[in-house]
């Protein structure tokens, strides 16, 4: 703690705090223009000097820690003079804009020139033509930017994209896309959510509501299972339109979170429907005769219960694949670690200084851990080892070390990655001859991972203290699993590494607490409720009975952070909801919410009424959503299996790993999202299966056939392509292991 | 610095001319109440009423209005039924899409759409006024900072429904009328404020 005062009040600081910081804590209020709590000091805008008594001249609060016993003035005349001349060089030939600007109403610029009372120009500048920039999903306008960094900032710190930067030249400074003509970026749209002016917009919104028509409500994005805060901002349409709410954009509480692409520009998912009673009746049916119900990951906590009870009720079976595959990994690695969940969080990815992950596309998986590890990167210089079989182009600016193995080895390699981590640390005389009966030559071999990447690995971690081992998702659905789950169990419970494994969608983590799920093997009469079956329900266009989509409905997610997060309805749904079926088998409740209260206790939910659930973030950034699951004691029972023979996949293999953005059937009814439905691949790929660049083709999947059309990706490599998942069926990615062995066949160009 | 209009104290002063109506006080007994309706039917009050209206008609000097044949002028403070007006030099809708009259609506009842256009330029794509809440305050018109809804001069909008909305189309001055000359400006509500000019400040140019 460093004692230091602010107009002479005492005040403290933690080490590492700047004199701004401390400042707000404490509820002093320093102007300011350029800061971003979330990243780095910009220090562009000067607006946060103050005086001290220790030096002459003024100080820029936001990036200057407060020595012991340092008197700090944040307000006299000197400075307001100061402040007052930089709003009044803000101000010189700034468009008079605001009656039509998008950020009218909550600009900084606006409530800054008002608060330091700037009515008038005092200075004069030749002004220029400045051309707006049209970027895809975004729009720029140089003339409104006023050139505080703080898009710049977050696109490198927090992002990892690095796409745009700040082309200096005085009066004629703007934003420009870095190393590229047009912005080529993965249109997170963060830029859009800090630029305090109207300069970066969103296309699609621009000048299509005013900030004070806008309701916002504040929920949680249903693409995955990062479960970001967003707020839906919502308006009636025009009177034409017949004065339906609607959707405007998404916006989020910038300061604090983060959004990516999907959960900023993919919000149109929802349907209407009216209450049709005959075919509610026939779902009703239906689900009577039915011997299983399959559904899909995407369902709020309540809903997942209501089917349980169903469930319970009728005793037929509950299909869910890609939830049962994430509950029997987390199962065999409780039996290990002791505990229902794993450590880790998205924070304590954020807070780590070395990151390891094993088996997954993070960039196009899970975006939010991709931006916590780049922020881990470039705030605390963490090292970034990641293994898989494929590079990741998005990920090159942050890992340090990239180790590429066999598909299908993930086996091998996380035991010889276990045995690294485990090489010091006091793990018993079973487990260390486990480990020394490893057949490590075949292990290296098979998975052609060399033995010296795993000693740099030690070498690297060995000096490391707050460290994160990430679990993709192909491990969820690899044929052995369980072991795997096992080892990684015993990495988190020997070393100091904390555990996250990335469950796939919105909900999975949810839906493998909440209801019992049996294997998925067909059969007759499967009602899906939106998942494949003989009757469906749901929230998409073939759905037979519709049912709200998430953005209609309220509930509660479990987010990857183990967090219970609310959602709120943003548009009202006039039809039936899942609730309204469960009342007619005599399993009754008011509203779907009624359930939140009676999550399982015994699973870690802690009982708290839904309307009790808070969703917002304080002004220092507390985290006000929901509550945190408590991770239970579970008895520990498993023990390690000896690695299988690890299998070898020759021929066309292709990846089930979705485009940038896209990530289920919400995602891809978006009209604003990019729905690249191709198969990527390197010109490896093109001449290993003889196809080329645009030739339609046909995959042969065991589980049946695609047609898609083939592009080459230059920014892949090897032998393995990409293929898109959200466009099939209901675009579950993670029904079984995401590598395939295919026969891919030339069928045309698509010229 | 800033402008200020004088203020003009339009409330009633003490020496203005209040006089009190000498009025009757109402009968209170039964026998009262029962005089007083005696006296009422029988005192032929109404024949004077009567022959009231017959003199005058037989005179032929008849100062009604022959509404609607024929109205009245209202004066420019009246508001009326609102109007989208254009800019004279380009034809150009004047609305600029801010916002503002929605906004400041007391009672909520202007709703508009707008979108980008292909020059980036804000566009209204729709607008509409219920009529049948609006309270015709005028807030809308003294808002509005490019003089484009103002209270034009038609004040019969009779509904049989309590909606009752203008849109658009109906409000915007048509091209050929404006061409033609017949837009007309108001001096009532939102009007620039008499000497305007003077309290505009000067931005140094340097050019
Ligand atoms: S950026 Fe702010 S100050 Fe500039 S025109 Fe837009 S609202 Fe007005
Ligand atoms: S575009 Fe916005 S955020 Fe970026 S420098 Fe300009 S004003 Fe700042
Ligand atoms: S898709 Fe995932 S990372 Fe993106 S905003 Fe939604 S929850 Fe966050
Ligand atoms: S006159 Fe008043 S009530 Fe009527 S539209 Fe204008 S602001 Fe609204
Ligand atoms: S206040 Fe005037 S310019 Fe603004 S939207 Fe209303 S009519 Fe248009
Ligand atoms: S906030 Fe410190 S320089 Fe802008």
């Amino acid at each position: 703690m460093i004692n230091f005062t602010i107009n002479g009040q005492p005040v403290s600081a933690n080490k590492g705090e700047t004199i701004l910081q401390a400042a707000r804590k404490a509820g002093f209020y320093i102007p300011t223009m350029c800061y971003l709590e979330k990243t780095t000091p910009c220090a562009s805008c000067r607006l946060c000097v103050v005086e001290t008594d220790k030096t002459e001249g003024l100080i820029l609060s936001c990036q200057t820690p407060p020595t012991e016993g340092l008197g700090v003035i944040i307000d006299s005349d000197r400075l307001q003079t100061e402040r007052t001349n930089i709003m009044r060089l803000y101000d010189v030939n700034h468009p008079l804009e605001c009656g039509v600007c998008d950020k009218s109403g909550a600009c900084d610029l606006q409530n800054k020139t008002l608060e330091f009372g700037v009515s008038a120009q005092h200075f004069s500048a030749k002004d220029q033509h400045r051309a707006i920039e049209h970027w895809g999903l975004i729009n720029y306008d140089p003339s409104l930017c006023i050139l505080c960094e703080k898009c710049v900032h977050v696109c490198n710190e927090i992002i990892g994209d690095d796409a745009i930067e700040l082309q200096f030249g005085g009066y004629k400074s703007s934003v420009i896309p870095k190393n590229s003509d047009t912005l080529d970026c993965t249109f997170c749209g963060e830029c859009i959510a800090v630029c305090p002016v109207g300069a970066l917009v969103s296309s699609n919104f621009q000048y299509s509501a005013n900030a004070w028509e806008l309701t916002q409500i504040p929920a949680t994005c249903v693409h995955c299972s990062a479960g970001c805060s967003l707020h839906y901002e919502v308006r009636h349409t025009s009177n034409a339109l017949g004065g339906e709410s609607k959707i405007y954009r998404v916006t989020n509480d910038f300061e604090h979170t983060t959004l990516c692409g999907a959960g900023r520009f993919g919000f149109d998912f929802d349907q209407q429907s009216e209450k049709d009673e005959a075919e509610f009746d026939k779902a009703v049916a239906a689900l009577q005769n039915a011997s299983a119900i399959r559904f899909s990951s995407m369902i709020t906590n309540e809903e997942a219960l209501i089917l349980q009870r169903i469930k319970e009720k009728l005793g037929i079976k509950l299909y869910n694949e890609e939830a049962r595959a994430y509950q029997s990994f987390m199962n065999a690695y409780s039996s290990v670690s002791g505990k229902a969940g794993f450590g880790g969080s998205l924070d304590a990815i954020k807070q780590s200084d070395g990151i390891i992950v094993v088996g997954g596309r993070i960039s196009s998986d899970n975006p939010m851990v991709r931006y916590a590890m780049t922020t881990a990167a470039r705030h605390n210089g963490a090292k970034v080892v990641y293994m898989h079989p494929i590079e990741d182009d998005l990920l090159q600016n942050v890992i340090t070390q990239f180790v590429k193995y066999e598909v299908g080895t993930e086996e091998g390699v996380v035991a010889m990655l276990a045995k690294t981590l485990l090489e010091n640390a006091d793990i018993g005389d079973e487990l260390q001859s486990y480990f020394k009966e490893l057949d490590e030559g075949y292990l290296c071999a098979e998975s052609n991972v060399g033995d010296e990447e795993y000693a740099r690995i030690l070498k690297t971690f060995a000096r490391l203290k707050r460290k994160t081992l990430i679990i993709g998702s192909d491990l969820l659905n690899h044929k052995r699993a369980a072991n795997i789950a096992r080892l990684c169990a015993m990495i988190e419970t020997h070393t100091e590494f904390s555990v996250v494994v990335v469950a796939p969608s919105v909900n999975t983590i949810g839906v493998s607490l909440i209801c019992d799920l049996d294997a998925d093997k067909g059969g007759e009469k499967v009602v899906g409720y939106n998942a494949p079956g003989d009757y469906t329900m749901g929230s998409f266009a073939d759905s037979m009975l519709k049912l709200p989509s998430l953005n209609a409905q309220e509930g509660t997610f479990v987010s990857i952070s183990h967090q219970v997060l609310p959602t709120n309805v943003a548009v009202a749904f006039n039809g039936y909801t899942l609730n309204d079926i469960a009342n007619v088998f005599g399993i009754e409740a008011q509203y779907t919410i009624d359930y939140t209260a009676q999550l399982p206790r015994n699973r870690g939910f802690n009982g708290t009424k839904f309307d009790d659930l808070g969703n917002f973030f304080g002004t220092l950034g507390e985290d006000n959503r929901g509550y945190t699951l408590d991770n239970i004691d579970v008895e520990v029972s498993g023990s390690l299996e000896e690695v299988e023979t690890l299998p070898e996949f020759n021929g066309s293999v292709v990846y089930r790993c979705n485009p940038i953005n896209q990530f289920n059937g919400y995602t891809q009814k978006t009209s604003q999202l990019e729905k690249d439905t191709t198969l990527r691949g390197s010109s490896q790929f093109a001449a290993a299966a003889k196809i080329g660049d645009g030739d339609k083709i046909r995959i042969e999947f065991p589980q049946g056939t695609q047609e898609r059309i083939f592009k080459l990706d230059p920014t892949l490599k090897g032998t393995i392509a990409l293929v898109p998942a959200y466009d099939v069926g209901f675009g579950v990615l993670n029904e079984q292991y995401r590598f395939e062995k295919v026969k891919i066949m030339r069928m045309g160009s698509e010229s | 610095m800033h402008h200020e209009e004088t203020f003009t104290d339009r409330n009633v002063s003490e020496q203005s001319a209040y006089y009190y109506v000498d009025i009757e006080s109402y009968p209170t007994t039964g026998w009262d109440k029962f005089k007083q309706v005696v006296k009422r039917t029988f005192s032929g009050e109404l024949f004077v009423g009567l022959w009231v209206v017959m003199r005058e008609m037989i005179k032929f000097d008849i100062h009604t209005v022959q509404y609607p044949l024929e109205k009245l002028p209202i004066g420019p403070r009246y508001r009326a039924v609102h109007k989208l007006l254009r800019l004279w030099e380009s034809g150009y809708e004047r609305c600029i899409g801010c916002g503002l009259c929605e906004k400041i609506c007391i009672s909520d009842c202007i709703r508009m759409d707008t979108k980008i256009d292909e020059n980036s330029r804000k566009e209204v794509t729709e607008y509409s006024i219920n009529l049948g809440r609006c309270i015709f305050c005028g807030y809308c018109a003294e808002v509005c900072p490019e003089l484009a809804i103002v209270h034009g001069d038609r004040y019969e909008n009779g509904s049989e429904q309590r909606a009752h909305f203008v849109i658009k189309d109906d409000m915007l001055t048509p091209l050929d009328m404006l061409k033609a000359g017949q837009q007309s400006e108001y001096p009532g509500f939102g009007a620039i404020i008499p000497g305007s000019d003077a309290a505009v400040k000067k931005t140094p140019l340097a050019y």
